[in-house]
This record gives C-alpha cells, sequence and structure tokens, in this order.
C-alpha cells in the first residue's frame, strides 16, 4: 500500500457563493496545507463519476483547511459547486510545480507585481501570502470584467498586497485591460506572476519583455489525467528549458521548441521560454 | 470466509495475477500514476506507444469532451526508440507489475526494427502492436484496416520476438473479425480491442476543428457498445485471448467484456476521472465472483447468453 497516496477522498467543511457562478469550497485536508506549494492544483473527482476530473487551483491553506476556487463554467464546474458541507470529494493533488520562489531570503525579490484576471485569482493567494510575509512588496494587478467579479479583493489587501484593479465596464479602477496598467506601472517590478485568460497571459508576456522583467506565467488548459500520463495539455516550449522534455529533435521538424505538459512540466513556465 | 477466486489471465507466455490491464497512451509509462494508487494491484501497464523516430506530436488542442467520452489527437509523441531505450526502458524494471511495450510505426521495416530491439529488453513483459492509431497522417491506421496487410506486419513481427504479442485492432473497419483471424493465423499470441473511433468536433462560434489535428479519436463510455460488439465477434472467430477495452468504468462495465468473450480488459479513459477506478473494479470482480460461487474469471468469459431465442422471434427476424 501507498502510505500517502495523493488520491484520496476528503470531506467538505464550507461553501461560498462570492459572486453569481463563483464559488468556494473549503475541505478538510492537513496533507494538502502541508505539502502545497503557491500555483499547484488538484484533480478534483467528479462526485457522480462519467466525466473527467477537474483541475482547480489550491486558493487557500491553512492549518486543516485547503480550499478551491472556481467559476461554474460547464457541467463538471456545476456538479462541483452543488458539493456541501459534509460531503466527501475525491481529490488527487497537489500536482504541478507551482511558483518558482527562492527558499531563502536573501534571494527574495523585494517587488513583486501579481498579474491575476478573472478565475486566475484562485492561484495567487498563496503566492501574495508568502513574499509578503517575506517582506517583499507585492502589486496585485487585479482584472475582471466588472467589479462584482473583482472577488476577494480585501482578502489580498489584508495579506498586504498594493492593489491596482481594472475592470471591462469601468465599474471599479481602470477602465481596460489589466497588462495596460501593468505596461504603465511607474516603478518596474524584479518579478512577475501571473494566472487568467490566456489572452492575458500573453498579453503579459509581452509587457515583461517590453519592461525586461523575468515573468511566470501559470497556464490554464483543459486537462486529461493530470499527471503527465496522457499527453493531452501541451504547450510549446524551447528545447533549452530546464523544464523541457529531453526529447531528441526529429531532423524532419526543424523546431527549436518541445511540447511540454503543461500539467507535470508546469503548470508554471517562464514567459520567455514559452513559443506560443 | 469466502473461497479465494483466481483472477489471474495467460496472455500467451505471460501470466498477469489480474485481468485488467492500463491502456497504452493513457497511463504514461507507469511512473505517473505510481504516488497515486498502488500499481502492484494492476495486472499490467501497456506503455505508450514508441516510433523509430522522435515525434514532436500534434499542436494543441490534443483533447476535447465529447458527450459520454472524448476525443484525442496526441499524435504519437515520443522520443523515438533510440533514446527510449537508452533512457526510459531500464526504470521499467522498477514497476511492480508487468509492463507491456507498443510499437508503432508507419511501414512493415519499421514495426520489425522498432519490436526487435524493444522486446530484446527484460524490462518488457510483451509487445502490443498499435497498428490502429488514428491520429496520425494517412497511413497510420491503414494496417488494421485491411486482412491481408494485418496478416503481413503480424507475421513479420512475429518472426522477431518471441515475447507475448498483442496486436491492437481497429473498430473503423467493415468486418472486425476477418481482420482478427488475420492476425492469429500470423502468430498473434492475443488482440487488444478497441483502439478509438475517428470523430471530429466543430466548434459552432469560430467555424474551427476543436482538435488541432482536426481529427482524432474518440474513447470512453460512447464507445462501448462498439468495443463489447467487435469483442463479441471476434471472439467467435479466434481463439487467442482477447483485451476488451473501450469506455470501461464500473464492474459492470468490465462484466459486459468478458460476458462478450474478453479474457482481460484494458482501462484507458476511466483512469482521468478516477485513478482508483481500476483497483475498485478489479475488488468488486472479486467479489461478484466469490458471491456466485465461481473459481475464476474464465467461467465468465464469452458467457453471452445469446443462444435462445424468444417465443416471438421469426426466422429471418434479427432485430
Amino acid at each position: 500500500m501507498l502510505d500517502e497516496p495523493l488520491v484520496r477522498d476528503v470531506r467538505v467543511l464550507d461553501r461560498t457563493e462570492l459572486a453569481p457562478g463563483v464559488v468556494l469550497i473549503g475541505l478538510y485536508a492537513p496533507h494538502l496545507v502541508m505539502v502545497t506549494k503557491p500555483g499547484q492544483f488538484i484533480m478534483a473527482i467528479p462526485p457522480n463519476g462519467e466525466r473527467a476530473a477537474t483541475a482547480l487551483a489550491i486558493y487557500e491553506a491553512q492549518g486543516e483547511r485547503a480550499s478551491l476556487l472556481f467559476f461554474v463554467t460547464g457541467s463538471r464546474t456545476r456538479e462541483l459547486a452543488e458539493l456541501r458541507p459534509g460531503d466527501q470529494l475525491g481529490i488527487t493533488g497537489p500536482l504541478g510545480n507551482g511558483f518558482s520562489l527562492p527558499a531563502d531570503g536573501a534571494k527574495m525579490p523585494r517587488d513583486v507585481a501579481i498579474v491575476a484576471g478573472g478565475v486566475g485569482i484562485a492561484s495567487v493567494l498563496l503566492a501574495a501570502q508568502l513574499l509578503t510575509d517575506r517582506g517583499a512588496r507585492v502589486r496585485l494587478f487585479y482584472g475582471a470584467r466588472n467589479v462584482d467579479f473583482l472577488i476577494d479583493r480585501d482578502r489580498f489587501a489584508d495579506a498586504g498586497c498594493e492593489l491596482c484593479c481594472a475592470t471591462d465596464d469601468g465599474s471599479f479602477g481602470y477602465r481596460g485591460f489589466i497588462t495596460e496598467l501593468l505596461a504603465h506601472t511607474p516603478d518596474k517590478p524584479e518579478l512577475i506572476l501571473a494566472c487568467g485568460p490566456t489572452a492575458m497571459l500573453r498579453a503579459t508576456a509581452f509587457v515583461a519583455c517590453e519592461l525586461g522583467v523575468p515573468a511566470q506565467l501559470a497556464l490554464e488548459e483543459t486537462f486529461g489525467c493530470g499527471v503527465g500520463g496522457c499527453w493531452g495539455c501541451v504547450v510549446p516550449l524551447d528545447r533549452k528549458s530546464p523544464q523541457a522534455p529531453k526529447f531528441p529533435a526529429n531532423p524532419k521538424d526543424h523546431d527549436d521548441f518541445v511540447y511540454a505538459r503543461i500539467c507535470k512540466e508546469g503548470p508554471v513556465f517562464w514567459a520567455h521560454e514559452l513559443r506560443w | 470466509m469466502l473461497a479465494d477466486v483466481d483472477l489471474s489471465v495467460q496472455i500467451g507466455a505471460l501470466k498477469l495475477p489480474y485481468p485488467t490491464l492500463m491502456a497504452s497512451g493513457c497511463y504514461g509509462s507507469g511512473e505517473e500514476f505510481a504516488p497515486l494508487v498502488d500499481l502492484s494491484k494492476l495486472g499490467a501497464i501497456v506503455l505508450k506507444s514508441v516510433t523509430h523516430e522522435p515525434r514532436l506530436g500534434n499542436p494543441m488542442p490534443r483533447l476535447v469532451s465529447t458527450p459520454a467520452g472524448m476525443l484525442n489527437a496526441i499524435g504519437l509523441q515520443n522520443p523515438g526508440i533510440d533514446w527510449y531505450l537508452e533512457h526510459e526502458v531500464a526504470k521499467f524494471a522498477d514497476r511492480p507489475c508487468a509492463v507491456i511495450g507498443s510499437v508503432a510505426a508507419f511501414s512493415i521495416d519499421d514495426y520489425v526494427y522498432v519490436t526487435r530491439r524493444l522486446a530484446a529488453r527484460a524490462e518488457i513483459a510483451a509487445i502490443e502492436l498499435n497498428i490502429s492509431c488514428p491520429n496520425v497522417a494517412s497511413e497510420g491506421e491503414t494496417f488494421a484496416c485491411d486482412p491481408q496487410l494485418t496478416r503481413n506486419v503480424v507475421a513479420a513481427v512475429r518472426d522477431v520476438t518471441a515475447k507475448p504479442l498483442i496486436v491492437k485492432l481497429s473498430p473503423n473497419v467493415t468486418d472486425v473479425a476477418a481482420i482478427a483471424v488475420s492476425a492469429e493465423e500470423a502468430g498473434a499470441d492475443a488482440l487488444a480491442m478497441i483502439n478509438t473511433l475517428r470523430g471530429m468536433a466543430i466548434d459552432v462560434h469560430t467555424r474551427k476543428p476543436r482538435l488541432g489535428n482536426v481529427t482524432g479519436g474518440l474513447s470512453g463510455p460512447a464507445i462501448r457498445p462498439v468495443a463489447v460488439l467487435a469483442v463479441y465477434e471476434a471472439a467467435g472467430a479466434v481463439s487467442i485471448p482477447i483485451i476488451g477495452q473501450g469506455g470501461i468504468e464500473t464492474l459492470t462495465d468490465a462484466l459486459e467484456f468478458f460476458l462478450a468473450g474478453a479474457s482481460a480488459i484494458a482501462i484507458g479513459t476511466a483512469n482521468f476521472t478516477d485513478p482508483r477506478i481500476p483497483l475498485r473494479i478489479v475488488d468488486e470482480l472479486r467479489e461478484y465472483l466469490q458471491n456466485r460461487g465461481l473459481g475464476s474469471v474464465r467461467e465468465i468469459v464469452g458467457k453471452a447468453n445469446v443462444g435462445i431465442s424468444s417465443p416471438f422471434q421469426y426466422e429471418g427476424d434479427e432485430g
């Protein structure tokens, strides 16, 4: 038997609807809290079977409780949104590499910009907490369609983050894309972390390149197995990246990239190493 | 105390303790699932297919959810046989269950070349010949679509290995029994059926195909009845064991395949729903057999009750 299998049933502790179709589920999962790194995820096994498991970011991890924050976008997340306190949920995790943050204080970046779009906020709270705990200045560049979907922003303020918000309709903060705010920031951060829709991540990569600041992007994709077994979720990555699978190139391909698994080698990649 | 039951299954010279194989392409090399489930409770792991040359694989998207199933078009991404032998195969010795190599190719010469080199390794317990991948340029699936080509490729590969040879067949054919017979006559030790059904999905908003490769292979519960029929038809035509696969998620699904004539089953897409499913099916199968006083899984293989006509059935009425 495995002593600590990564797949197990856990109990739902609480459920909150933070905005229409935005659900926060707290789980009794001390095993996750012990080992989770910021930016990692779990695969949630559908309570009624029949469908593939869903990858969800680990939002909070404290004490004996870990939580999942997600938008209800389809049948799988709808099923998960129906969970109630006391229900059991099968989860596999923590999975993925998470953000690469220096373990020792001396190398800790002093000024970090975190860019989050929509549900991407779920992947960055742990990173924000860890960075502010270690004395870094953290600015959260947070974009959403309107003020109702700027979920839990007080949480980040409480954690010591400075907030810069943008909404599509101007109902709060800047009207427009959050990456425009990042591009025009007067003081350049040392490091950028980002999670959100692919278009936002691409724009973040572009802005990071313009600013000359290294950026780590947490990619979102539909996973198959979630553990690297099926090669269904890939992104073209520079062959020279330390994260790249060590596959030899086929001379007929003439490509300098290799497809890396988002669930296994990622979901966090350095922006300058992606070949998308 | 209930009597113990024999869940073992014989595939050529290979004896597996459980009749549950992990389908090729769905379980990586097993290493990925080792932290999740106890691999010693699996019958065998069929590895992801390897080819002669390295393959980049298809562009994204490679997976699309469809009703009761999934379309995939991975495109046989793999490092090629040279790198595979040098860096990967030695690791398989650690697996607590049998490891079956899967070989894909585009010519008989390459099938022979890759099989000969892979089968020579002690870590590889058997070879599955993937002559039915639908996700690579046109010739990929040709072999499994023609009885004569199946015969030729299986016979050529048979000549270069004495290890158990499993031939994976395609459902995208008119008469799967004829192809099964060809494979058996050419020396196959077992058949794996079925590979995925060809399929396609289009995003009606963008009008673009939902797979980077345009077309893909359909798996999951959606294809189960197709697979059960293919197993049933082949089992009536050959005497070698059949590994039934296609949308197996529960004991009931597994029993359908055994009753249709499969000696073993393979689980693929269901591992993406819950990696504990293969272990659960084995536990439930043991209990099912014990409760019925059956000594082994072999006692239900091919025992579908299809011979008895109802009093209301007339000659020529097959509906």
